[in-house]
């Protein structure tokens, strides 16, 4: 890679997202009308440049697909499918329009039933899974189970109804132990965030700010 | 005493499959209590003054956003019933569709036997790309974020913007999806816009210290519970009604499970003792 291209992808990059992140920060920390319209026509900006990505991952996807097919790899004729498919989606919500009952039912009867059928297999394999991993050999494991079982017991509806006490109970282990656990691993989430995007801002992490090639 | 077979696991799914079937069959109509939470948000939206306007808005995936639609679609009714306005905020690529179930299902438009008129009392947008720029794209500046709507029709030819501007002219935001915390952040935190959730249970479990944090102004339903909740306090039975049937038998299930497999494990102690 020349030196240039490696300088422009180096410190170019870096300087756009630090215009960026400073611009975004400042019209959210300031109260002055040109900082904010610079904000607000980079957050205009980001929405262009998410739209321009979802056609990148669309070539993506048809280039990668497309030599499975040519070298008949694992599972090409799949990818064939998938390609063929995406192409017959595309011509077809142009011509009788993507927001058209008709594109919705189909929308709805093939993907999202499919995608909703694999979301709900997984209470078959949790249950098994609970039959077999619920057993109490310990402390640790009688408190999971116990717990378990009783926050099941607490949320079902013909229990609580003429119990309300019992719904109370539940919202209370929702609202208190619950409560602190989540709101420990969010501020956690979010204080490795920040400091994941600082250390990527100034080139220690390895990232997509880092030039190949290096340390 | 004669131990327990370990149970395969193609029993355990064969049970479920039909306990789920029975109340598909037969509905048990089983009763379920009412929540102050829930409560709360009926008499916030009931008490909204005629004409405003609401914001139906985030970013998720159909496939789990369906545990937020039966408190959705009661609320869109409750919304036609009460002469409010609804416009879509869609963040998601999937959410444009999710919204157009949502007003389907609910029957609202006046080719389904409501009295909604497209473009004057709702409008459906397309996929607004950008996440939380998009967003708040949105709130400053909506005119110039959305320019069209889901069939192309330019936003200046449809009455309901006329007014719309920004997220002053905004009076409540809902927010049927799993991206409810961007919701949160952004409107209520920075906008002071008042947010309402009908969530999906996990995302009640995660994302209820919100409602500590901001009182008053962040609001959450509870899974397919709050939906059927949601149903009742507008007289409509649906898919939360019907999730309690099964909600039921299967947690029976899961506890009788649980106790059989350590009841099994302390039996095979016993033997090999």
């Amino acid at each position: 890679m020349s030196a240039t291209s490696t300088y422009v992808r180096t410190y170019l990059t870096r300087i756009v997202v630090v215009v960026a992140a400073v611009a975004t920060l400042a019209g959210y920390y300031f109260a002055y009308e040109p900082i904010s319209t610079v904000s607000n026509e980079l957050n205009i900006w980001s929405s262009l440049i998410t739209s321009f990505t979802l056609f990148v991952g669309l070539i993506s996807v048809f280039a990668r697909y497309s030599r499975s097919v040519m070298n008949r790899d694992n599972n090409w004729p799949f990818h064939l499918y998938c390609l063929a498919m995406i192409v017959v989606w595309i011509i077809w919500g142009n011509m009788i329009g993507m927001y058209s009952t008709l594109y919705q039912t189909l929308y709805m009867s093939t993907k999202i039933t499919l995608h909703i059928t694999i979301i709900g297999q997984l209470i078959f394999f949790s249950v098994s899974g609970m039959y077999r991993t619920f057993r109490i050999k310990s402390l640790r494991t009688a408190v999971f189970a116990f717990f378990t079982v009783l926050i099941v017991f607490l949320n079902m509806p013909p229990l609580i109804a003429p119990f309300p006490a019992l719904s109370t109970a539940a919202y209370w282990l929702l609202d208190n132990p619950q409560m602190a656990a989540a709101r420990a691993m969010v501020m956690c989430g979010g204080i490795g965030g920040v400091i994941l995007g600082i250390r990527i801002l100034l080139g220690i992490e390895k990232g997509a700010l880092r030039v190949t090639g290096g340390d | 005493m004669a131990g327990i077979p370990e149970l395969k696991s193609e029993w355990i799914w064969g049970v479920l499959i039909v306990a789920f079937l029975i109340p598909a069959v037969n509905p048990l109509g089983v009763d379920f209590p009412d929540s102050p939470i829930t409560n709360e948000i009926y008499d916030l939206i009931e008490n909204l003054p005629e004409g405003s306007l609401i914001v139906m808005g985030g970013s998720g995936v159909i496939a789990f956003d369906i545990e937020s639609s039966p408190g959705m679609i009661a609320c869109v009714r409750q919304m036609e019933r009460l002469g409010y306005k609804l416009v879509t905020c869609p963040l998601g690529s999937e959410t444009p569709q999710y919204h157009k179930f949502i007003i389907d299902s609910a029957k609202v438009d006046v080719s389904a036997g409501g009295s909604w008129v497209y473009g004057e009392d709702y409008a459906l947008l397309p996929y607004l790309p950008g996440g939380t720029a998009a967003l708040v794209a949105y709130l400053e500046d909506f005119k110039g974020t959305v320019s069209v709507d889901m069939r192309g029709i330019p936003i200046s030819e449809l009455p309901i913007f006329d007014d719309f501007n920004n997220y002053e002219d905004i009076d409540i935001w809902i927010c049927p999806h799993w991206g409810f915390v961007t919701i949160i952040r952004i409107c209520t935190g920075e906008y002071g816009l008042t947010a309402i959730s009908f969530a999906q249970s996990t995302a009640y479990a995660f994302f209820s210290p919100y409602m500590q944090a901001y009182p008053g102004q962040v609001y959450m339903t509870n899974g397919y519970l709050g939906g059927a909740q949601y149903e009742r306090l507008n007289d409509m039975k649906g898919l939360g009604h019907m999730v309690q049937d099964s909600y039921t038998i299967v947690s029976v299930l899961i506890a009788g499970f649980i106790v059989l497999g350590n009841v099994t494990m302390v039996m095979k102690g016993e033997e090999e003792e």
